[in-house]
């Protein structure tokens, strides 16, 4: 054992580079803002879960909506909130789930239902993919150890673009950490005053499609080595398919996904319509 | 409490910051890629130190994610490429080794799996059960790997309890 004496001694004498200290401080630095970014988000949860709470009340007992209705925060504080928002980890993947919901009539009742119905699709299509690519990666060789020092997320969350009296516009977005092909967006820009989902055509008249491509291109051409042109299967037209949602001000926002109209790197693309 | 638990946390990362270096330069065999390896580890520790749920079993935490920040490492070095032939140290993938090396070099030339084992029990000296909680793999694996090891390396351990 003498021998292992010696190679601790060489091995022990690695030398130590006098930046050492500093990358260490820098990591400690580093690693404390992540938490507490991490914490933040965190007690925004709980404070939504509060808000949901005075939501529920409000919903429940007219007196208390109508006296509401005058504060004015809370009067313009829409009736979006996650109604259900928890993760569950097991050995094969932690479950990340935010749902928000949409209360106040019997649309908005029906486009939480569907929310929800698509909430649990994705999330049993996060577990599908997840348990095919366990197959499929114990099948090529990888082993139990292996496979369990993978970190797979699926998650579900959402997001509120922008909201009035009567108009919301949110996204959901879900995901599931190994492979950013299952990465999706859906948006939602709901009238709740009139029932119903809005188009672009609500939003800019009858010349939707001509006023959208105009301003679409001319945004392009602010910058065109970014887009791929129309011989690279680039942009040609919006249509009824086009996501879009609505910003603060009003206007719409139309957005593609990943490679639709240029590079994947440039990720989803955003393009403002002014109306 | 969890500020007392970060206190902790730090001045045993900044006290044993030399160990984490050797460690990982005895992976990754480069300074920078070392440095970088002990400051995504350190930062690691600190964002997720919620999961260190027992103050005691702090060094095998931190040694476990120190280990997987290497591996990583590693393993995306070699999708980036593959050396040249010439480039190669012959240690990598002559067999048997040279016996006439120092046994510092030959535990260098084990495969990575098995000189990780080696190098946490004789050059950290960390028990076997720690070592297998280090490497999330079963102890009997630790074992097999030990003796795989020190029978590449030609030493006999000679009734002496490892």
């Amino acid at each position: 054992m003498n021998e292992f004496k010696e190679a601790k001694q060489v091995y022990e004498e690695t030398p130590i580079p006098a930046e050492l200290d500093q990358r260490v401080r820098a990591g400690i630095r580093q690693g404390k803002a992540k938490r507490a970014r991490r914490a933040w988000g965190r007690r925004l949860g709980t404070v939504a879960a509060c808000f949901a709470v005075v939501v529920g009340a409000l919903n429940l007992s007219p007196t208390m909506a109508s006296a509401a209705a005058d504060i004015p925060v809370l009067g313009g504080l829409f009736q979006i909130l996650t109604v259900r928002s928890y993760t569950d980890e097991n050995a094969d993947r932690t479950l990340e789930v935010e749902q928000p919901a949409v209360t106040g009539s019997d649309f908005a009742d029906a486009v939480s239902a569907e929310i929800q119905e698509r909430v649990d699709a994705k999330t049993a299509e996060g577990e599908q993919l997840v348990a095919e690519y366990k197959d499929a990666f114990l099948a090529t060789g990888g082993s139990q150890e292996e496979w369990e020092q993978h970190d797979i997320t699926v998650s579900v969350s959402y997001d509120i673009k922008s909201q009035t009296d009567t108009v919301v516009s949110f996204l959901v977005e879900s995901n599931v950490s190994f492979s950013n092909a299952y990465w999706e967006r859906t948006y939602y820009n709901l009238d709740l005053a009139a029932d119903k989902d809005l188009t672009l055509r609500d939003l800019l008249g009858e010349d939707w499609v001509t006023i959208c491509n105009d301003s679409i291109r001319t945004q392009m051409a602010a910058d065109p080595s970014v887009y791929f042109d129309e011989s690279m299967g680039g942009f040609t037209t919006v249509d009824e398919t086009t996501s879009f949602y609505i910003a603060q001000a009003g206007n719409p926002v139309v957005v593609f996904p990943p490679y639709a109209v240029a590079p994947g790197v440039m990720g989803y693309v955003e393009f403002e319509i002014s109306r | 409490m969890s500020h007392i638990r970060e206190t902790q946390l730090t001045t045993y990362l900044v006290e044993n910051q030399a160990r984490f270096y050797r460690l990982a330069y005895s992976y990754l065999h480069n300074r920078e890629d070392a440095l970088d390896a002990v400051q995504a580890a350190v930062c690691k520790a600190l964002e997720k130190q919620d999961s260190l749920k027992d103050a005691d079993a702090m060094r095998t935490w931190f040694y476990r994610i120190l280990v997987n920040v290497c591996t990583d490492q590693l393993r995306g070095r070699k999708r980036e490429a593959l050396a040249a032939p010439e480039d190669l140290d012959p240690g990598s993938y002559e067999d048997p080794l040279p016996g006439d090396d120092a046994l510092a070099r030959r535990v260098e030339a084990l495969p990575p799996e098995l000189r990780t084992v080696i190098e946490l029990r004789f050059y950290e000296e960390l028990p076997l059960k720690e070592i297998s909680a280090v490497l999330g793999c079963p102890l009997s694996t630790v074992k097999t790997r030990l003796y795989t090891g020190l029978k590449k390396l030609r030493v006999s351990l000679e009734g002496e309890e490892v």
